[in-house]
């Protein structure tokens, strides 16, 4: 299979080989503005970031003197980088259920629901209506211990009422809600991975006497994985740094890094610190990325 | 839904912010240009007629006055158009409102290039706001109700001899606990409710990086809560952090706090006076406590940004603030104290005067009270430096 796969892939022209003559002039026209965009408004401002987190540079006056205590006071066990790791788990828990639960919805519209697929996407699509923090206020009532899911407990006398079961304002709060926040997100590039999967290769596996499962495991599967893996930076990258549902249904132990970062800048005013973090951070995401894109084009090699 | 208000400046103000910080950059670099001719000189001018003077009409103002406010205080009943400040929203117009949630979430956010018309700060702050020189003194010869505001208060928002902050609202911070849910240890109110291992996931501190250390110093008798050495922070720090997981949450929106008292999610929170009302009002049976240790106090006002291009509309929006009207409108809705004295206590609920002293002057000092003291921003920084460090724990 994996070689038919390959065969067929092979057949569409490979990116960037297209009109190459006279397009140096259109390109860096067309290019310019974005980069600078991105220099302007990205790289200066992550410069800066670092200049602030070895003192070099404040937009307050004060003495500037190149220093790392504030990297050595972060990095030698400080309750920031247990905080670190606490939100890296809590991301990578959330993007894996999150695939998980997204891939057969995907699967479905992309392959099984020929007809409606469309209205079916708007439907996943649809949550997206309602403002964010509205969902979230939402959650907030269905969590709580008044809510409906404590209350049914009461009514069925599974629990006691007064001894309501503890959900708003923990850590499973927050990893539920961006669950349910990021399906949709993650359906996304999932169903088009899957949806531009050549059908004639399932033909071909059942022909060649193949089981439905094993059709799935060699080739719907492997050839959908680029869209499951960008699906997993689609939410991994930014709930790292999520600092708004901790907020609004974290509590105190559902509390993550972006939220620590947030009050380094605002009510504690040590933009030293914060800095720190901030860079940390964006290292340990870029690190990751490339760790992902190396991964992501071995899958390619191996299973073409 | 304060919270939600929040949210939408926050986001706005995000994008104001950037434009201000860029436009402060470039005018601190034009200032500087201009030598000590652009700076305002905080010991010149004062409430003497002669700034007024300088100053164009109010009709020539932008008259788009920006207000850093508590949320609440801009509920339609009180700053909307048929409001308590409807003699002000009349004439000039309702204000825009922006929110603060802390004294020091303020700070950083003018600090970071923020600039509203005036700030609603407590007075343990006026020592930062003035050190940082964003704010000047108001003419109080434009503030007719001036006179009926309270002597202590007055003079304690000067600073070197100067009006930079006119009193408004004062109150108590004191643990709030459900009557019906929660038993103090021994029958006796005091702090250490917040500490208390019977009601783990039911208490709520306010996420402020003082007061939490603050109140462990009270408990503890240090010498001098307000100004505690780095030994005696660590030790409330970790105190602190073998506690935290008692709380349901560290809240920083009054709004937000009521929602969850009277939803049943929090029984016990450290509150304002406001907390009470609401909780009152959602029909739970509250009590607002008296902890041996002494209740803490707060008293908070405005100052007048130092740029401001609406000063004569900032002078009228605080005069409408001190007036009668606002002080009643204002104890019968939230129970605080206003710094008006004219207030006729017979028209405000015998319960709130009971609960809150409001007839009682002593009972806001020492050692009944403990009133919000001014701290060093050395000392801050070192208190909240291990605020944050409970929090990431």
């Amino acid at each position: 299979m994996a070689v038919e796969a390959r065969k067929i892939e092979a057949t569409a022209p490979a990116p960037g080989t297209a009109a190459r003559p006279r397009a140096g002039l259109v390109t860096t026209t067309l290019l310019a503005p974005p980069l600078l965009w991105l220099g302007v408004f990205f790289l200066v401002p992550v410069v800066l970031i670092f200049l602030y987190s070895v003192n070099v540079f404040a937009f307050f006056p004060g003495t500037q003197a190149f220093t790392l205590d504030a990297w050595k006071n972060f990095l030698d066990g400080s309750p920031f980088l247990d905080l670190f790791w606490k939100s890296i788990w809590m991301s990578l828990l959330v993007s894996v259920v999150a695939v998980v639960a997204a891939y057969p919805i995907a699967y479905y519209i992309a392959l099984i629901a020929s007809k409606r697929k469309y209205v079916l996407l708007l439907l996943i699509l649809a949550p997206f209506l309602v403002s964010y923090f509205l969902r979230l206020l939402a959650w907030r009532v269905i969590l709580g211990d008044q809510g409906p899911i404590n209350s049914l407990l009461y009514e069925t006398g599974i629990r006691d009422e007064g001894d309501p079961v503890r959900m708003l304002y923990t850590q499973w709060a927050v990893i539920l809600t961006l669950i349910y926040v990021y399906i949709p997100f993650v359906a996304l590039p999932i169903f088009a991975s899957l949806e531009a999967l050549d059908r004639r290769l399932l033909e071909a596996a059942s022909d060649l006497g193949a089981s439905r499962w094993q059709a799935f495991r060699k080739v719907t599967l492997p050839l959908s994985l680029p869209g499951v893996i960008a699906a997993f930076i689609f939410v991994f990258i930014p709930t790292i740094g999520e600092y708004f549902t901790p907020v609004v249904v974290g509590g105190v132990e559902g509390t993550m890094f972006g939220n620590a970062i947030a009050d380094q800048f605002g009510q504690s005013l040590n933009w030293l610190n914060g800095s720190v973090l901030s860079f940390f951070l964006l290292v340990v995401v870029a690190v990751l990325m490339s760790i992902f894109a190396r991964f992501l084009t071995v899958r390619r090699v191996a299973t073409g | 839904m304060s919270t939600e208000h929040a949210e939408r400046n926050g986001r706005r103000l995000g994008r104001d912010d950037f434009l201000k910080l860029g436009a402060a950059t470039v005018g601190t670099g034009v200032l500087a240009a201009c030598g000590a001719e652009g700076a305002p000189e905080p010991s010149a001018g004062g409430q003497t007629g002669q700034q007024v003077e300088e100053r164009p009409p109010i009709e020539q103002e932008p008259g788009d006055l920006e207000v850093f406010e508590w949320a609440g205080y801009e509920y339609p009943a009180y700053g909307g158009k048929n409001g308590v400040l409807k003699p002000y929203v009349d004439q000039r117009g309702k204000p825009k409102f922006t929110f603060l949630t802390s004294d020091d979430q303020a700070l950083g956010k003018v600090r970071a290039g923020y600039r509203p018309d005036m700030v609603h700060p407590c007075v343990d702050y006026i020592g930062n706001w003035v050190e940082m020189g964003v704010v000047q003194p108001w003419d109080t010869s434009l503030i007719t109700n001036f006179a009926d505001l309270e002597e202590p208060l007055v003079t304690g928002g000067q600073v070197d001899g100067q009006q930079y902050f006119i009193p408004a609202d004062w109150g108590f911070s004191s643990p709030l606990y459900r009557a019906d849910e929660v038993e103090p240890e021994g029958g006796e109110d005091s702090w250490t409710l917040f500490y208390d291992d019977r009601y783990e996931g039911k208490i709520s501190w306010w996420d402020s990086p003082l007061e939490n250390f603050v109140i462990w110093g009270y408990v503890n008798g240090v010498a001098d809560p307000w100004d505690m050495s780095d030994e005696e922070l660590d030790e409330a720090r970790d105190f602190l952090m073998s506690k935290k997981h008692l709380c349901r949450n560290f809240w920083s929106s009054q709004t937000d706090l009521d929602a969850d008292i009277a939803a049943g999610n929090i029984w016990i929170a450290y509150a304002w006076a406001g907390s009470y009302v609401a909780a009152k009002d959602a029909g739970l049976d509250v009590v607002y406590s008296e902890p041996k240790e002494g209740r803490l106090g707060w008293n908070c006002g405005f100052v007048l940004m130092a740029d401001t291009e609406n000063f004569r509309h900032a002078h009228e929006f605080v005069d409408t603030w001190s007036s009668t009207e606002s002080a009643e409108w204002i104890i019968n809705n939230y129970a605080y104290g206003h710094a008006n004295t004219s207030v006729n206590l017979a028209n405000v609920p015998e319960d709130y005067v009971a609960v809150f002293h409001l007839d009682d002057p002593e009972a806001r000092q020492e050692p009944n009270a403990h009133y919000a003291v001014p701290v060093s921003t050395e000392r801050r920084t070192a208190y909240a430096q291990r605020w944050d460090e409970v929090k990431a724990s």
